[in-house]
């Protein structure tokens, strides 16, 4: 077995800015992650990355999880043994031994979660996840698209409650878990989708570890060299620059679980007169330009500070903040008529086609 | 009212256990028609239930409990499909890696007296003569079970399309009422549960002894009455050592739901003996308190039952409406919900009545 790196205390600060740039505006804020996980190397020792071409075929990787509104993950926080119980439960449940640790989102807080149970289990971790982004609910993983069920899956809370749950579909799975969800407290920790080696390889996106390691350094190196961190962060991501403007009007509402809304972007230099207009619901979906659509989900749109390249959340989005927009092709995976269908801008009733942002 | 023997339920026997259920759900339990016509294809299919008492079986066989979670109202248009409590029972055997040699009913009470019996005609089980109320009640914590110390885990919740949720660990019996019940409403509102196996030396103890013979002997009573036009009030009374409280005509019901249950009060305005009286009855799905002129004659936990002063046939509070006619009468409940433990869990202060002091009705006269 291969090593890419060992992921130490100082690591995570980079993946946790990685994390929150892949969580374009929503996934959760990783700063409660990122501490679990830091406790956790400190305690056991640091991290292994594993391509997921060194898994066998038969081995059986597991996804860790925190799900919930991300409003509440940063107020209420884990206990700090329930990933591992979940983890564990779901092994018992699987009557065999777990042979690595899977991320199942790399944007948001669960950018940072799987380094928590890799840790404490001494397993190592996949460098890959099931989105290579954020989204707001659990079926919306590659692992749906390659046929894996989100089931058996084991949800447990801070109080010692844990629940196991055995679904017809993944679509079932998220709507039972978010009602167990919300009664827990508005968030849990989870293990889900179990599945073999041979499986992982085909329905990981790949990589999407590391690249949280390397915006976070990417930015800070940049901002050590006085050069331009949205630009180095452009040209890493392989990103366009959308738009740069001010915030003029944002609309907000809760609506079915979900922080949906509008904001306006008013343009500064080379774009004024003009005005950005996007779409959020946790994550940002789309992005128009005067009427015209320039990028959509799956694709990626996050919004980062124009002097700092700071990602901003979608919750934190205020009148005034002078802000660039950037946006990159998501995943092939995703761009499959099934993929689109499960993530694309009808998914979130929006009356909108996928536009495909060019490379 | 006990039968010290094993008996087979026949064919037969299934309309008047709904109908004594129905009485014993003191308005609430849900309606235990559909169960009855499922029970009935399982056994003209050639499924055989026994009907054993608590002394059958050793001390150390595992006992099962289901029953249906979910709203009434939707019970009756949304059909079960049939295996929900069936695929509950088997869920928890997994987890818990034990085989139930027989059944028991959660509530006697309503529908959920038949779901024991579906399961046990499917999984080929006896059931228990007894239940874990001697009435019902709306919540899964509610039963003398979980007021003596039965374990709120593993259990499970099954629904109509397949999904199974296990309940691994539970902090207590009322964190399983909270995920039960909001998992029942994601799936539909209507879904089966099966609670953690229970030895039988512990059912012995905590059970309300002989519920399903009681509740059969009274719907043969009612039947009987009707064949004979005798008077099935008074027949029921009779023979149960139940006590006519009121006799009036609805005037006004007011119902709404809260949290999940059909809560309200209904006013009666007294006839025959009660003429120039008020009844009140305040409702949480079941009756939970009768009041005649301001002052509280029965309460939670003993029996509260509507009849139809005509025809006999309990009266649910959800199709309580003005203008019936009706015959309040009261049955205590089984001393196993008398105590201090079982006063936390389903006495007045436990329905959010502070103010009132559980007065145990005394049992009438009981005739043949």
């Amino acid at each position: 077995m291969t090593i890419l790196r060992k992921i130490d205390v100082a690591d995570m600060e980079d993946i946790a800015i990685g994390g929150a740039v892949l969580g374009t505006g929503g996934g959760g804020d990783p700063y409660v992650g990122k501490l679990m996980a830091q406790q956790a190397i400190r305690q056991y020792g640091p991290v292994s990355l594993m391509d997921v071409s060194e898994l066998d075929d038969d081995a059986l990787v597991v996804p860790v999880c925190m799900m919930g509104a991300p409003t509440v993950m940063t107020e209420k926080l884990p206990q700090g043994d329930e990933l591992m119980n979940a983890f564990r439960a779901l092994e018992k449940v699987m009557g065999r031994k777990i042979d690595a640790v899977l991320c199942g989102e790399a944007g948001g807080v669960n950018s940072t979660t799987p380094f928590v149970v890799a840790a404490a289990s001494g397993l190592p971790l996949i460098d890959g996840d099931g989105m290579g982004r954020a989204f707001p609910e659990l079926q919306m993983v590659t692992f749906t698209l390659s046929g894996v069920s989100a089931t058996p899956m084991v949800l447990c809370d801070d109080k010692g409650n844990s629940l196991v749950l055995d679904t017809v579909s993944n679509a079932w799975t998220e709507r039972l878990a978010r009602a167990a969800t919300i009664e827990m407290g508005g968030s849990a920790l989870l293990a889900f989708y179990p599945m073999s080696g041979k499986v992982a390889k085909e329905a990981v996106v790949r990589g999407t570890l590391s690249l949280c390691a390397k915006v976070g350094e990417t930015l800070r190196s940049a901002r050590a060299a006085h050069a331009d961190p949205v630009a180095a962060l452009a040209d890493l991501l392989g990103a366009q620059i959308l738009f740069h403007g001010r915030i003029m009007d944002i609309e907000r509402r809760t609506e079915g679980g979900f922080a949906r809304g509008k904001a306006t972007v008013s343009g500064v230099e080379e774009y004024r007169n003009q005005t950005l207009r996007l779409d959020f619901q946790n994550e940002f979906l789309i992005a128009e330009k005067d009427g015209t659509v320039l990028a959509t989900t799956p694709d990626l749109i996050t919004l980062v500070e124009a002097d700092s390249g700071d990602p901003v959340t979608t919750d934190s989005l205020k009148y005034g903040q002078r802000l660039i927009t950037l946006a990159w092709p998501c995943n092939p995976l995703w761009r499959t008529p099934e993929g689109i269908k499960l993530v694309g801008p009808r998914y979130f009733k929006y009356d909108r086609d996928y536009v495909p942002l060019g490379e | 009212m006990s039968a010290k023997d094993a008996y087979p339920l026949l064919e037969a026997d299934l309309l008047p256990l709904s109908i004594g259920a129905a009485l014993l759900g003191t308005g609430g339990g849900g309606n235990p028609y559909v169960g009855m016509l499922r029970s009935r294809e399982l056994l003209r299919k050639g499924a055989t239930v026994d009907i054993l008492p608590l002394e059958a079986l050793p001390d150390d066989a595992w006992i099962g409990e289901v029953g249906g979670i979910g709203a009434p109202v939707v019970g009756v248009e949304k059909i079960e499909q049939g295996e929900e409590c069936y695929c509950a029972m088997r869920a928890v055997e997994d987890v818990a890696k034990v085989k139930m040699s027989a059944l028991i009913c959660a509530e006697i009470g309503g529908a959920n007296s038949m779901e024991p019996v579906i399961t046990a005609a499917q999984a080929g089980l006896p059931v228990i003569d007894g239940d874990g109320m001697g009435r019902a009640f709306p919540e899964v914590q509610m039963t003398t079970f979980f007021i003596y110390g039965a374990k709120p885990a593993p259990a499970a919740i099954a629904d109509d399309k397949g999904n199974t949720v296990v309940f691994r660990d539970v902090v207590d019996m009322y964190w399983l009422e909270r995920f039960a019940r909001d998992t029942s409403v994601a799936m539909g509102a209507a879904a089966g549960l099966a609670i953690a196996p229970m030895r039988m030396d512990f059912v012995r103890r905590t059970a309300v002894p002989n519920t399903m013979t009681q509740a059969l002997q009274i719907g043969r009573t009612v039947l009987d009455a009707r064949a004979r036009r005798l008077d099935v009030v008074d027949r029921v009374i009779a023979t149960t050592g139940a006590t006519l409280f009121f006799t009036g005509k609805i005037t006004d019901i007011r119902r709404e739901l809260k949290g999940g249950f059909a809560r309200g009060e209904a006013k009666i305005a007294g006839s025959g003996d009660w003429q120039g009286c008020e009844g009140r009855i305040a409702i949480q799905n079941e009756n939970l308190v009768l009041w005649v002129d301001g002052t509280p004659v029965i309460m939670v936990p003993d029996l509260i039952i509507n009849l139809d002063l005509e025809t006999g046939e309990p009266i649910t509070t959800e199709v309580l409406r003005y203008g019936q006619r009706v015959a309040v009468i009261g049955l205590p409940v089984h001393d196993l919900m008398k105590t201090p433990e079982a006063m936390a869990v389903v006495g007045p202060q436990a329905f959010g009545y502070p103010d009132l002091t559980f007065t145990p009705l005394a049992l009438g006269p009981v005739h043949g």
